[in-house]
């Protein structure tokens, strides 16, 4: 039993860590309607902001937060204005390849500037462990499953309650009635992809002393934030964390009671099997045949 | 964007007869000419490493022309196409491993198996589009990579299986370097072939239908499902055939390889680069994308590690911006202009013909029931839009439906014509033979006779009025030229003749309605559902549209007509059936109709009471 | 006008003249060189060790041609070559071979090149050493001119198994029979095939293996697998891994406060700084590796080793990341010198050379000997065992290899 808790407990805190790093996807994928699949790349360079940061100026990964938040905003901006707006008008599958080229030369820019080195962020004690009863949790893994439902709940209410959100709402659910209600299309995608990339660039800051990092390490993160965003709804909050404690639950329990390397068929499955089922996923806006 | 390119018209219409006669054709020799370079090229200058570049290339080109016949032809966007690439790979060499099979006979079987497993995968996932598809494409992909690599014993798993080197044609393995170049060129070939083939045939108008507008292409009576599937079933087996030549290549097989996310997406890549959908585009993408890969690796791969994928990304990332048409988008519209000015080429010529339509023969006599609808009830959610709803269409009558908006109109038509499930009841047709079926899905129904308009004209907006007419023509005509022959007829009788080669997307709304009837009258129904056709039109049209439908009903045609037009529907019907509210409320000859009280309640007023006189 | 124009002709025949007779000029005056290929994985998720494996050979190569190149004087001109999959790494070898001209290559560290490449070379009479990658089918498949200089899987597992017996288990006083053994590996080709190895090495004898699994190397989270083995009363964990997911192991199983008494690496992740740093010296304290020879190794059985060391940092500036680079510098040094006897760069008078050639154990940089089989492996290279301590990575058994002593205990 003891044994059992732990393992839930394992999979809710790997959860937390896939809010994180999904819900910037599901905002960009959501809103914007585009499958960014330079996603993993953007956490990557996070990764390395974080890491130079903490190298060079000494500063706490937590706080380092702040400056990569916004290095990766503009990034974001950058890449929705610069890349994906001129495509706005092309055909959907023209997008998801300029994000595939867009992935590859950040990978191997990453390789160029930095060697094919793992580097890795000074702990700090943030990887110690406590015990709540029989169960142990690392604190950087507390940390960020904290920060994962302050995240949700504060861009819920971002979305809901300002003006601005309620215009990127808007144009998620209509892109050709918005602008005929005085919402200015672009800067409501320049908004939402910049705001996305900051997710990750949060996501990055917390999950930097946890993982090392080095060129590749995105390929490691994007297709699971995919499964998760699909299995939540894009464009849903709720949806991603919902879909990020399953997925996290998944990963534990199958992990431990059937084979570690049998995992992803499993969670694999449970995609195709909600993309033919439910394709709007579990909390959706969208329609999944879109 | 160019439609000889969409559809590929020119050559067809002056080769009719005569495959020969094409080989004076510019656009034929000129495109014979560049393919037989790719032979050329490596024999004369001879050197291993440009064989292994032509090589490359012809292979690439091979695997993104399959490809392109999903994710172009059938607009199905798969990005784990090497799912069948592996299992031609893996087929071959297991085969040859265990029993000495050689890879000539084994490539069949793998093609058989991926189709296969083409059509199971692809079936569940056909309602999805877009990036959904893409990433259920993708999901299966790491499912069978996962799969191969856990089930060791039988696949070799994770340490890969070895191609013994036997050398000889009846291996695939040679010392020389020009028999792989001339079984990856043929290999070329062949795609380029089928793809040609489906492009130029009665399959290639249905998937381009299907891509465009699925809804519209139901209507046309084509069954989408189908299509789509043999579009699958096709592009997988050429895939997983070309697999089982690269296992031979490479001599050396392992799961991350063979079922390799990246690999499949760069050979979408290709096929979207040169232009999407294009017969051309995806050889054009490869031969524009494999060289520069080769040499951004030969001479950067010895610089700085990852300086040549960065080069790459950067400048797929360039292409992408610069040509989101793609190349044949791009530049295929001067090009074709250019060739067309070379000897040999031919302008095309329609035929002439007259406005004639062909009067229909059904078994049923005069004033037989045709379409019996018996009760039926559609719901959606707690609303009853379609509440115990009964009639019948009389053989060679005009019936008129009217009622208030929301009544309930077209949900009812999209139950007669199986766009929709009623909940409850029947709805029976009497097809041409005379016999009494219950059609499903609107295929079927579009094969019992039945053709329908929609209320929001669904046009094939990027293809020209004679094709989008062409569509519905192939519902009844087997090949292309008889499907354009009566395109043809029937684009004069709704006057559309001299808009005939115009992109649907520019006609005024007066020609989309007409377009909209010119398509379903093009397949011969016996029975016309129309909705609608004469809204938002000025009183000429209105009096041209009346016109219309009596010829139409002259010719044998039994029709059945929603309409808000009231002068309009009271002159041109035989009996009137009135909706409020998902109901039947009152039915009969139209000055009855008009006259019952509950009528006028529901909407009418009594100043159409003398419409007739009017 | 027509005086400015003619100036610029009369310029630029200039300039053109001094360019062309400089050319001529320097390429009269080079020597012949040998041209070798060097196809190694720099770039993609191999490039780190790809690279490294890389400089030991270019350190060789440097070597010889400062003391005056081989075959009489001429020089080696290496020509680097990067590949990322088999069809790349086909046509690597096949543009080394036929657009530069290489007359062998040498490389590659990853298997999977390894053999898309060498069978490229076969077929065009090319002769291939292979410097790193372990793969045993390389030397299996009855080629004539492909060998390989540096250990196979096959021995890597039997070593690592034959060390518990022979090492661990009598440094915890415990019967061998009587110790609870996993083995985990990562489930691309390279973790398989060495722990396939270690298991079947390990019924052979008679030794209790309770858990087998695999796990995929692009794995973030293992704490699964920790519970696992920490259910299972695991005493030895044989582990065969890459650098991230070693580095996820260590730090997982402290997190989860599960304290076997030994931990076999097999090479990959184990010998890497880069996972000592990551996961700190105190946490890998302890941990066995079996991988080539390492630079912490009793010079005695490694005469030249200290030397290397001190080349390797005066060129690249820090001390070398793994011992592939050892591993590479070794064999191509061992290869040259048959090259040099050859006096020529016919492969079949190659081939007889490196088949003659003759090196006891214990007289080379590696501690390797030098003697192939018929099928063109090294029968004289076997892995030593390795341990972590005090962030070094030391060579503790055999004895003659040996600099520090066995500890025993994992993490502090």
């Amino acid at each position: 039993m003891d044994v059992f808790l732990q393992i839930v407990v394992n999979g809710l805190l790997l959860g937390g860590m896939y809010v994180l790093v999904s819900v910037g996807l599901t905002l960009i994928f959501g809103v914007i309607r585009v499958a960014n699949f330079a996603h993993g790349e953007l956490l990557m360079v996070g990764m390395y902001a974080v890491y130079l940061l903490s190298k060079y100026l000494g500063l706490h990964p937590y706080v380092a937060a702040g400056p990569v938040v916004i290095f990766l905003f503009i990034i974001g901006v950058a890449i929705q204005r610069f890349i994906m707006q001129p495509l706005m008008n092309a055909d959907p599958e023209i997008q998801i390849f300029a994000t595939v080229g867009l992935s590859t030369a950040l990978m191997n820019l990453a390789l160029l500037v930095f060697g094919a080195d793992m580097v890795s962020v000074q702990a700090t004690g943030l990887r110690e462990r406590f015990h709540i009863g029989s169960v142990r949790l690392i604190y950087a893994n507390m940390v960020m499953f904290l920060t994962a439902v302050t995240l949700v709940v504060g861009l819920d209410l971002f979305l809901t309650r300002t003006y601005m959100g309620r215009a990127i709402r808007a144009t998620s659910q209509n892109r050709l009635a918005a602008p005929l209600m005085g919402i200015n299309v672009k800067k409501v995608y320049v908004l939402t992809f910049g705001i996305g990339a900051g997710c990750v660039g949060l996501a990055a800051a917390l999950v930097a002393p946890t993982y090392p990092v080095f060129p590749t390490i995105g390929t490691y993160f994007v297709l699971t934030a995919f499964v998760i965003v699909v299995l939540g709804g894009m464009g849903s909050l709720y949806g991603a964390f919902a879909g990020s404690m399953i997925i996290g639950l998944i990963d534990s329990l199958s992990g431990f009671y059937i084979a570690p390397d049998l995992r992803e068929v499993v969670y694999f499955l449970i995609f195709i099997i909600i993309l033919i089922v439910r394709p709007t996923g579990l909390f959706g806006l969208g329609r999944g045949s879109e | 964007m160019n439609q000889d390119i969409v559809i590929g018209r020119g050559v067809s219409a002056s080769t009719r007869g005569n495959p020969l006669r094409a080989l004076v054709e510019p656009r034929v020799y000129l495109s014979l000419a560049a393919i037989l370079l790719l032979l050329a090229i490596p024999v004369g200058v001879d050197s291993a490493f440009v064989y292994h570049v032509f090589v490359t290339i012809c292979l690439y080109g091979a695997l993104a022309t399959a490809w392109n016949i999903v994710g172009g032809y059938a607009g199905q966007l798969s990005l784990g196409h090497a799912t069948f690439y592996g299992i031609g790979g893996y087929t071959s060499v297991l085969l040859l491993d265990h029993y000495q099979i050689s890879p000539w006979v084994s490539m069949w079987i793998g093609a058989a198996l991926a189709a296969a497993v083409g059509v199971a995968i692809s079936y569940p996932c056909l309602r999805l589009r877009g990036p959904f598809f893409a990433l259920g494409s993708i999901a299966f992909l790491e499912v069978f990579r996962l799969l191969v690599t856990h089930e060791s014993d039988l696949t070799g798993g994770a340490s890969g299986l070895i191609v013994p080197l036997k050398i000889g044609w009846k291996w695939m393995i040679f010392r020389e370097k020009y028999p792989y170049l001339l079984i990856a060129f043929g290999f070329l070939s062949v795609t380029l072939l089928v793809s040609l083939a489906i492009r130029k045939s009665r399959f290639g108008y249905h998937l381009v239908a299907v891509r465009e507008r699925e809804d519209a292409a139901m209507a046309a009576g084509i069954n989408t499902v189908k299509v789509k599937l043999l579009a699958v079933l096709i592009s997988a087996a050429l895939t997983a055939m070309v697999g089982s030549f690269h296992a031979m290549y490479t001599t050396f097989i392992d799961p991350p390889t063979m079922f390799s996310l990246e690999f499949s997406v760069q050979i979408a890549m290709f096929a979207l680069i040169g232009g999407l959908g294009t017969f051309a585009g995806p050889l054009a993408g490869t031969l524009l994308v494999v060289p520069i890969t080769e040499l951004a690796r030969g001479w950067l791969g010895g610089a700085a590690g990852g300086l040549h994928g960065f080069v790459y990304g950067a400048v797929l990332l360039l292409i992408v911006l610069m040509l989101p048409a793609g190349i044949v988008g791009r530049f295929g519209g001067a090009l074709a202009r250019l060739v067309s000015r070379l000897p040999g080429a031919r302008p095309t010529e329609d035929p002439e013909v007259t406005a004639e339509l062909t009067p229909v023969v059904t078994a049923a006599a005069a004033g037989q029931p045709v379409l019996v609808a018996k009760n039926i009830v559609k719901r959606f959610g707690g609303l009853a839009a379609t509440d115990n709803v009964s009639l019948e269409l009389r053989k060679g009558e005009i019936l008129g439906l009217i009622g208030p908006n929301g009544a309930g109109k077209t949900t009812v038509f999209n139950l007669l014509s199986g766009f929709l499930t009623p909940d409850s009841g029947t709805v029976e047709v009497v097809n041409e033979s005379g016999q009494t079926v219950s059609p499903k899905a609107p295929h079927g129904f579009a094969h019992a006779g039945i053709g329908r308009t929609f209320q929001i004209v669904k046009p094939f907006g990027k293809l020209t009025v004679l094709e989008n007419i062409m569509i519905g023509a192939l519902h009844k005509c087997r090949t292309i030229s008889e499907a354009r022959c009566k395109a043809l007829r029937v684009a004069r009788h709704v006057r559309l003749y001299d808009d005939r080669h115009t992109i649907a997307s520019n006609l005024t709304v007066s020609g989309l309605k007409r377009l909209e009837v010119a398509r379903i009258l093009a397949m011969e129904p016996q029975i016309l559902l129309l909705d609608e056709v004469m809204a938002g039109q000025n009183q000429t049209d209105v009096n041209l549209a009346v016109e219309m439908i009596r010829n139409i009903r002259d010719k044998g045609v039994s029709v059945i007509a929603i309409e808000h037009n009231m002068h309009a529907i009271m002159k041109v019907s035989d009996r009137v059936v009135v909706f409020n509210s998902g109901r039947v409320i009152a039915e009969g000859a139209p000055e009855d109709v008009v006259q019952d009280p509950a009528v006028i309640e529901a909407y009418l007023g009594e100043e159409y009471m003398h419409a007739q006189a009017i | 006008m027509f005086k400015t124009g003619l100036r610029t002709v009369a310029a630029v025949m200039l300039i053109g003249a001094l360019v062309y007779l400089g050319s001529a000029i320097a390429t009269a005056a080079s020597p012949p060189t040998i041209k070798v290929g060097a196809l190694y994985p720099f770039s993609g998720s191999l490039a780190l060790l790809g690279d490294e494996s890389f400089r030991g050979f270019e350190l060789a190569v440097e070597e010889i041609n400062a003391s005056g190149g081989i075959q009489g004087g001429k020089k080696i001109e290496l020509v680097k070559a990067d590949a990322l999959d088999p069809n790349q790494a086909v046509g690597e070898a096949r543009r080394l071979i036929s657009v530069v001209g290489v007359q062998a290559i040498f490389g590659t560290y990853a298997s999977t090149l390894a053999f898309a490449a060498s069978q490229v070379a076969e077929l065009s009479g090319v002769p291939y050493f292979e410097l790193g990658a372990i793969s045993d089918p390389i030397t299996e498949r009855g080629f004539k001119y492909t060998f390989r200089t540096c250990p196979t899987s096959k021995n890597f597992a039997h070593a690592a198994v034959d060390a518990i017996i022979e090492a661990v288990a009598p440094a915890l006083k415990i019967q061998p029979k009587d110790l609870r053994i996993a083995i985990i590996h990562e489930d691309s080709l390279y973790g398989t095939t060495v722990g396939g190895y270690e298991k079947q090495r390990a019924k052979e004898k008679g030794l209790n293996v309770v858990e087998v699994m695999p796990y995929s190397k692009d794995t973030v989270d293992m704490s699964s697998l920790m519970l696992r083995l920490k259910g299972a009363n695991v005493d030895v964990v044989l582990q065969t891994s890459y650098v991230n997911d070693s580095v996820l192991f260590f730090r997982q199983m402290k997190e989860a406060g599960f304290k076997p008494k030994a931990v076999i690496g097999g090479g990959g992740g184990y010998s890497m700084k880069d996972t000592e740093t990551a996961v700190g010296a105190k946490n890998i304290e302890g941990a066995f590796d079996i991988d080539f020879t390492q630079y912490q190794t009793n010079p005695k059985a490694a005469p030249g080793i200290d030397d290397f060391v001190k080349k390797y940092k005066a060129k690249y500036g820090t001390t070398p990341r793994s011992g592939h680079s050892l591993a590479n510098y070794f064999g191509a040094k061992a290869i040259f010198s048959a090259l040099n006897k050859a006096n020529s760069m016919d492969k079949d008078a190659i081939r007889t050379q490196v088949m003659n050639l003759d090196i006891p154990a214990g007289t080379t940089v590696t501690g390797w000997g030098v003697k192939f089989g018929p099928d063109g492996q090294n029968t004289r290279c076997t892995p030593f065992l390795l341990q972590w301590q005090n962030g070094e990575l030391v060579t503790v058994y055999p004895a003659s290899a040996a600099v520090a002593k066995l500890k025993i205990g994992v993490g502090m």
